[in-house]
């Protein structure tokens, strides 16, 4: 099951979460809105690579995370080649893996506590517009800690389908899947009323 | 076992639970139940579907009852529900979705998010905590990678971090070995632990450890008393 932060001792990792989570977002953007040439698949390369070495996670991670979200590159590639010429689809795929890479970086670097208070401090001005900076970082929090949990659901499905020798399609997968995602989420609710979350 | 200083005022009434009654979809989960509960260390047992798990979720303030009332140390459950999640903690008997940060540090400290506490002091409570239930060497891990017994102590640990004067535990051995329930149970039974707890459970060698038990059936509570002469009761009635 994943862990998302890997603890270190690098400035990327000793950097505060507000600050960092406002320059990965502005090198994204940056990455974003680079022209539709060859050049922007060698220039996302080069902002997401040096990311990886100064954090001291390194070329290997990298690469996890490269494979992790191999679908999504390859679905957006394939998907672009379809309408686009190739530079184009290139140059498209390449920005969005850099975005999606770099976003990794920031909750691989940052404790997620950390990230809940800045995202929580960065919301506070809304409260004046009704909105509950607590509830709303608490509901990030609980999304990104939910994915390994789904994970693990989907393969608790998948293992009781085989025990019970029943063929494996879409339909038999996902109506089980949907029941203890549901239930999930009604024990996750009851734990957090539990802990004092309300 | 981590210390509590007992927030609370040791003088506030106990447990009292009247007429309730609680309604799921057409079963009629509890009937008419009154009790009063002052014992440290009590004892929920029965059969499955005799109302013991609506009984601690009502209590504990998750569920509403149909009609009646609970007050815990004075506390209504149902109209002062942001005091009694101040005196109350639970444990389920899944451990998985009790765990809500990715790391077994973060989600001990996770339950004093809000509670006034500076990071200094959280971080001490923490440190604390992690140490009196074994997993300091677990902190940094990811909390969905341990055993189920880690989990469950984990699930522990969260709840009494917040030195809550009433737990409520509902089958929290459920799942766990020997080994585990043993770990589990000396901190639930703890004779120092600053907390009355409130045990729902079919393991009735640690229901005997008690104070003071329950027996539900069918809704109602038919016998209390002594753990002794509650699970005797229970026994006499698996045999009819």
């Amino acid at each position: 099951m994943i862990t998302l932060y890997r603890p270190g001792h690098t400035w990327l990792h000793r950097s505060p979460a507000g600050p960092k989570s406002l320059g990965i977002l502005v090198v994204v953007l940056a990455v974003s809105l680079l022209p539709t040439n060859w050049w922007t698949a060698g220039i996302a390369a080069a902002v997401t690579v040096p990311g990886y070495l100064a954090s001291g996670l390194g070329i290997r991670e990298l690469g996890r995370q490269v494979i992790s979200i191999r679908w999504i590159i390859t679905i957006t590639l394939v998907g672009q080649l379809i309408f686009l010429d190739i530079e184009s689809a290139v140059a498209n795929t390449s920005r969005m893996s850099a975005a999606v890479l770099l976003a990794a970086l920031l909750v691989l670097t940052t404790q997620i506590t950390d990230l809940l208070d800045a995202f929580e401090r960065a919301l506070r001005p809304l409260g004046r517009l009704g909105l509950d900076p607590a509830r709303a970082a608490l509901m990030l929090a609980v999304a990104i800690n939910t994915v390994p949990v789904l994970a693990r659901l989907a393969g608790t499905v998948r293992e009781a389908q085989q025990a019970r020798s029943a063929r494996s399609s879409l339909f038999t997968f996902v109506v089980p899947f949907l029941v203890v995602a549901l239930k999930h989420a009604d024990e996750l609710g009851d734990a957090l009323t539990a802990r004092g979350i309300r | 076992m981590i210390s509590n200083e007992m927030r609370h005022d040791t003088n506030a009434p106990p447990i009292l639970v009247e007429n309730l009654t609680a309604r799921l979809g057409d079963t009629l989960a509890l009937n008419d139940v009154s009790l009063r509960l002052d014992s440290a260390r009590i004892a929920v047992i029965g059969s499955n579907g005799s109302g013991k798990s609506t009984f601690a979720r009502l209590l504990g303030g998750i569920a509403r009852p149909t009609a009646g009332s609970i007050r815990v140390h004075d506390v209504d459950t149902v109209k002062e529900s942001v005091a009694l999640r101040r005196l109350v903690s639970i444990v389920f008997s899944n451990p998985d979705a009790q765990i809500v940060m990715p790391t077994v540090a973060e989600d001990v400290a996770f339950s004093l998010r809000g509670s006034g506490a500076t990071k200094v002091e959280i971080a001490e409570r923490v440190t604390a905590a992690l140490a009196a239930f074994k997993l300091t060497d677990l902190a940094d891990r990811s909390a969905h990678e341990l055993s189920g017994g880690q989990k469950q102590l984990l699930a522990l640990c969260g709840a009494l971090i917040r030195r809550p004067a009433l737990l409520i535990a509902d089958e929290p051995t459920a799942y766990l070995d020997a080994r585990n329930s043993a770990a589990v149970a000396g901190h639930l039974l703890h004779p120092e632990a600053g907390h009355q707890l409130v045990l729902v459970t079919h393991d009735l060698e640690l229901a005997a450890r008690c104070d003071t038990a329950l027996l539900f059936d069918e809704g109602r509570v038919v016998a209390q008393g002594g753990p002794a002469e509650v699970i005797e009761a229970y026994r006499a009635s698996l045999r009819r």
